[in-house]
Order: structure tokens, then C-alpha cells, then sequence
């Protein structure tokens, strides 16, 4: 039973990483009709700059991961303002091909600035427990669920009461007649583009808490993608689900199912296709995701 | 308050859909534009809120003018800063959203965040079906709710002038003149200048000022409401059509059935 609530316990860990990074990719593309397939790589950058000023410059954590949340969103605009900003309604091959040349140069450049190694993020929680009920637990999982979560809380009530939350749901949704209510439909997509960006920053920096700094962090994105569709892709609750759904499966794939042999076939890193497979699984029987609907009926 | 002085505008730079049109709204007027399917109604009012970009549509030649100021290159957003709201054709609510979202948003342009609740009561005056609605999604009003509701929207960015865009259009007799009379009490109660782009003729009629009729691009015909209703060729004009009706397409058909509403 301890067992289980720990596998359980560092699967919702990853999960909120996944979820931080679907929340970024739903937002997006609800609003603007792009598929981010750089959102693992500004996950990454994310980990770097918050690597670069906690460990390189020996700055406190705290400061060095509201520096990169500020330039992650920074990011996110200018990313906007430079490329996709002309993109909109262009064909989604097209801004698809974009956000995947661009995903590679972050890549590039990153592996240019810091190296392809493997790096350690100086941080308060590394390498520290807490124990519970005779489970053990990371300290910076419990800081990565519990940050994440009020991150969710937050987002939940600034779409729903706060005046741009509620005008970039209308922009997502009909961009022309929220020009048409005054809305800046521009700027919308670019606090859209910070906000996804950020949030792939923030799930950067967690995911670094648990493990390392490296390059090949971008490869979350992928997984993550799983998990938003999974959710339904136009769903911000259901991005969010989707992502534990995949954190915790995956763990658990990686807890019972790795290394184990049936019929004289080894399972090996069976953990990495559990995302893939579930996702597969659930878009055979809805197509639209667990929580994607088919458009609300107009009268 | 608005001038339109020989308004030239293209889509895709080769469909010439207005061909020099010219109008004026004066403060606190209902002002009607005619016009069968097609016409251009929809193209000028969408000229003038500065959607342009995503329909493929350029203004050629002509002014558009507001207040005395020249508005013809604004963004969407910056027509609407000055007091201009669009109401447009088939609604266009925000149906994954809330009634009361759809509201708030009505009032994005508002910089005194005071005169939210001010606005709301208003609008809930007009519209009381919309505050028993509140929590609904807008996707699920019935037509009428929806147009009302659009209605209520623009009125709450507390604009000078409202361009609404066939607000008749496929809702039942009795709700459309209800709706035209709520329309005439707030243009009169609140000060505020209306556009109204309509097929329907007679319902139009009855609430405007002064009418302009438009076809394929040209203002045809402009006078008082009260000549235009008793004027026989308007309704002749209408009944007509005679070289549209001799051609056989599915259009000619939809302009069949759209016609015989003129009168109705
Ligand atoms: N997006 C568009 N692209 C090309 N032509 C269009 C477009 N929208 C309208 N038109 C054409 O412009 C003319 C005027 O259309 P519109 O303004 O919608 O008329 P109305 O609102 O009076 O029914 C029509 O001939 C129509 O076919
Ligand atoms: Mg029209």
C-alpha cells in the first residue's frame, strides 16, 4: 500500500510537469490555431536560465526562477511578435513546420551557451525528504504538486473572473467579434504566447528540481503533447487531467510493468510508450479527447 | 456623427462590392441601410469597424468619418475606443461562454470599471430575459435570446453609435417586433445613434429615421422613413427584382424566399 501511494505520489509529480506544459499548449493553440511543438524546448530553455543565475551565478533559487518565469515570458511574446504573429490562419502544416524549426534552434542555441552535458539545478529542495507514514517522499516533488496546483487554482479563476481572462476565452473562440468588442486581438495572442511560454518555463525549472539540466529535457514536450490531447485539446481542465492521467500511468508503468519479462519479451523502457499507448487508446474510442466536445450547437 | 463619402471597397482586390456609396448617420438617429441579399450591406459596415484583414477586404477609395475625424485605416479595437459597436449579422455570440461573460466582454472598452454594474442594470432593464440567464451558456440561448443579447453586449461599452446587422434575420414576426421596439427605446432613451442594416423593409421602416437602399453596391434610393413607406416603387423595387428573377440559380431562389419577407 506505501508502495503504491509513493508511485502514485511521484507519478502526480511529473504529471503536473506535464500539465504545466499542455496548459501552455491548449492556450495556444485554442487561441491562435497553432500547434507549439517547441513547447519541450521552452520547457528546457526555462531550466537552463534558471540553471545559469541559481547555479552559475549563484543567485538565490527564488530570485533565479522569478528571472526565468519574467525572460520565459519574455520569450513567449517575442516568439510571437517575431514569428507567429504573421502566421495566424495560415495553414497548420505551415505553422506547424515553424514551431518545429524553431524548437531545434532553441535547441541549438542552448547547446551552444551551456553544453550538451548533464547539470544539477542548485536548489532547497535537492536530494531532501520528508518521510510520512512510513513513506518516503522528494522534497521537490511535494514543492512541484503543491506549486503547480495553486498555479491551476490561479489560472482557473483568472479565465473565469478577471476581465482579460475572460477576453482571451473570447478571442480564443471568435478572434473577429472580439475585435469587434474592442479587443486588442494582437496583444491577446502575444499575453497568450507569454502565458504558454511561462508556463513551460516554470515546468522546466521542477522538472530540473527532480532530476537534471540537460538538452534532451525537450523531449517532455512530446509527452505532454500526448497529454493535451488526451484532455481534449481545447480544454484547460482537461489539459490539466491529462497530464496527471499520463504522470501517474508512466510511473506506474515504470514501477511494475520495466525490466519485466513475458513470453521471452523484455518490457525494457516500457515507461516512455505508456503515454503514447494510453493516448492512442483514448483518441480510438474519442476522438475528441476525454473532455473535448463536438462545438456548442448555435441556435 | 458618421460620413461615408463615396466608399469604394474590394475583396481580394478584384470583387468590387461597394462602388462609391455615400451615407450619413446623425447623432441619435435611427438610420436604416436596404438592401437585398448580397448588396453590400454587411461589406460596409465591416469597412467601417476595420475588419478587414481576415475577409480579404480593402478599402479602395472614399472616407469614412467620425466625429469630424478619419477613421478609414483603424484597427477593430481602435473604431470600437471611439464609440463605434457592431452587432453582427447572425449574432455572433460567444456561445462556449456565459451569458454574463458575454456581457463582460461587452464591456472590455469601459475605463471606468464603476459603470460596469450601471451598464448591467441598464441592459438588464431592456433585456430581463438575460439576468435569469446569466450562468447559461450562451450557445444554448434561443435566437432571439441571442440577438438580444448581442444587443445588450455593445450597449455596454456605452457607445455613440451601434451598427446592427440584420438583427431580424430568421427569428418569428412577434420577436421581431419586440426586439425593433426595444431597439427604438434605446436609441431614444440612451442617446445613441443606430445603423440599421435590414432586408426586412417594413419593420426597418418603422423604427428609422431615414432609410438608404442599397444594390449591388450603390446607394439607389435615400430619403425620410415616412416617404420611403409610403413611397409605392420602394415596395415595387423590392417585389421586383425582375433581372434577378430571370436568372435560375440557387441564389435566385434564396432571393425568392428572402423577398417575400419585404412585405410581410
Ligand atoms: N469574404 C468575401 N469574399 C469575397 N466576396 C465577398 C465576401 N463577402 C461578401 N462578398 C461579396 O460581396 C458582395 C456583398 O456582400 P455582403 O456585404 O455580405 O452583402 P449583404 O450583407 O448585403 O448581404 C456580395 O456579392 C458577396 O458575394
Ligand atoms: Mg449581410
Amino acid at each position: 500500500m506505501e508502495k503504491i501511494l509513493e508511485v502514485l505520489f511521484s507519478g502526480a509529480s511529473i504529471g503536473a510537469i506535464y500539465a504545466l506544459i499542455a496548459l501552455g499548449f491548449v492556450l495556444i493553440f485554442k487561441s491562435t490555431g497553432i500547434l507549439n511543438f517547441a513547447q519541450g524546448e521552452l520547457c528546457m530553455i526555462g531550466a537552463f536560465i534558471c540553471y545559469q543565475f541559481a547555479t552559475l551565478l549563484n543567485i538565490p533559487y527564488i530570485l533565479s526562477f522569478l528571472i526565468a518565469i519574467a525572460l520565459g515570458a519574455l520569450l513567449g511574446s517575442l516568439i510571437d511578435l517575431l514569428f507567429f504573429r504573421r502566421l495566424v490562419g495560415e495553414p497548420i502544416y505551415s505553422t506547424i513546420m515553424v514551431t518545429v524549426g524553431l524548437g531545434s534552434i532553441l535547441t541549438c542555441f542552448s547547446g551552444l551557451i551551456w553544453g550538451h552535458d548533464v547539470y544539477a539545478l542548485r536548489s532547497p529542495f535537492m536530494n531532501k525528504t520528508v518521510s510520512a507514514g512510513g513513506m518516503i517522499f522528494s522534497q521537490a516533488s511535494l514543492y512541484t504538486i503543491g506549486i503547480s496546483i495553486l498555479l491551476f487554482a490561479l489560472f482557473i479563476l483568472f479565465f473565469n473572473r478577471s476581465l482579460l481572462g475572460v477576453a482571451l476565452k473570447g478571442t480564443a473562440e471568435d478572434s473577429d467579434t472580439a475585435g469587434l468588442m474592442g479587443i486588442n486581438v494582437k496583444k491577446m495572442h502575444m499575453i497568450i504566447w507569454a502565458i504558454g511560454s511561462t508556463v513551460a518555463v516554470v515546468a522546466g525549472v521542477f522538472l530540473a528540481e527532480q532530476s537534471f539540466v540537460q538538452t534532451s529535457m525537450s523531449h517532455t514536450g512530446i509527452k505532454a503533447m500526448s497529454a493535451a490531447i488526451l484532455g481534449g485539446m481545447e480544454s484547460l481542465p482537461g489539459a490539466i487531467i491529462g497530464g496527471f492521467i499520463v504522470g501517474i500511468v508512466e510511473s506506474f508503468a515504470a514501477n511494475y510493468l520495466s525490466g519485466l519479462e513475458m513470453a521471452g519479451f523484455h518490457f525494457g523502457d516500457i515507461k516512455d510508450v505508456v503515454a503514447f499507448a494510453i493516448m492512442i487508446i483514448v483518441l480510438m474510442i474519442r476522438p475528441h479527447g476525454i473532455f473535448g466536445k463536438e462545438e456548442v450547437k448555435r441556435v | 456623427m458618421l460620413k461615408i463619402t463615396n466608399l469604394e471597397t474590394t475583396y481580394k482586390d478584384i470583387i468590387l462590392a461597394l462602388k462609391g456609396i455615400s451615407l450619413e448617420v446623425p447623432p441619435a438617429k435611427i438610420v436604416t441601410l436596404l438592401g437585398a441579399n448580397g448588396a453590400g450591406k454587411t461589406t460596409t459596415i465591416n469597412t467601417v469597424s476595420g475588419i478587414r484583414k481576415t475577409l480579404d477586404l480593402t478599402l479602395e477609395d472614399g472616407t469614412i468619418e467620425f466625429e469630424g475625424e478619419i477613421i478609414n485605416e483603424k484597427e477593430p479595437y481602435d473604431v470600437v475606443a471611439r464609440g463605434i459597436l457592431q452587432v453582427p449579422e447572425g449574432r455572433k455570440v460567444f456561445a462556449e461562454l456565459t451569458v454574463d461573460e458575454n456581457i463582460i466582454i461587452g464591456s472590455y472598452t469601459l475605463t471606468d470599471r464603476n459603470k460596469f454594474s450601471e451598464g448591467k442594470n441598464s441592459v438588464s432593464g431592456y433585456f430581463p430575459v438575460l439576468k435569469e440567464r446569466g450562468k447559461q451558456l450562451a450557445g444554448y440561448l434561443s435566437g432571439g435570446e441571442q440577438q438580444m443579447l448581442v444587443i445588450a453586449r455593445a450597449l455596454m461599452a456605452e457607445p455613440k453609435l451601434i451598427m446592427m446587422d440584420e438583427p431580424s434575420l430568421g427569428l418569428a414576426p412577434l420577436l421581431v417586433k419586440e426586439i425593433f421596439g426595444i431597439i427604438s427605446r434605446i436609441n431614444s432613451q440612451e442617446d445613441v445613434a443606430i445603423l440599421l442594416v435590414e432586408q426586412n423593409a417594413n419593420v426597418a421602416l418603422s423604427i428609422a429615421h431615414h432609410g438608404y437602399i442599397l444594390e449591388t453596391g450603390r446607394i439607389v434610393m435615400e430619403g425620410p422613413s415616412e416617404v420611403l413607406r409610403e413611397d409605392r416603387d420602394i415596395r415595387e423595387f423590392y417585389l421586383g427584382l425582375t433581372e434577378v428573377g430571370t436568372k435560375k440559380s440557387y441564389r435566385e431562389v434564396k432571393h425568392y424566399k428572402r423577398r417575400k419577407r419585404w412585405l410581410s
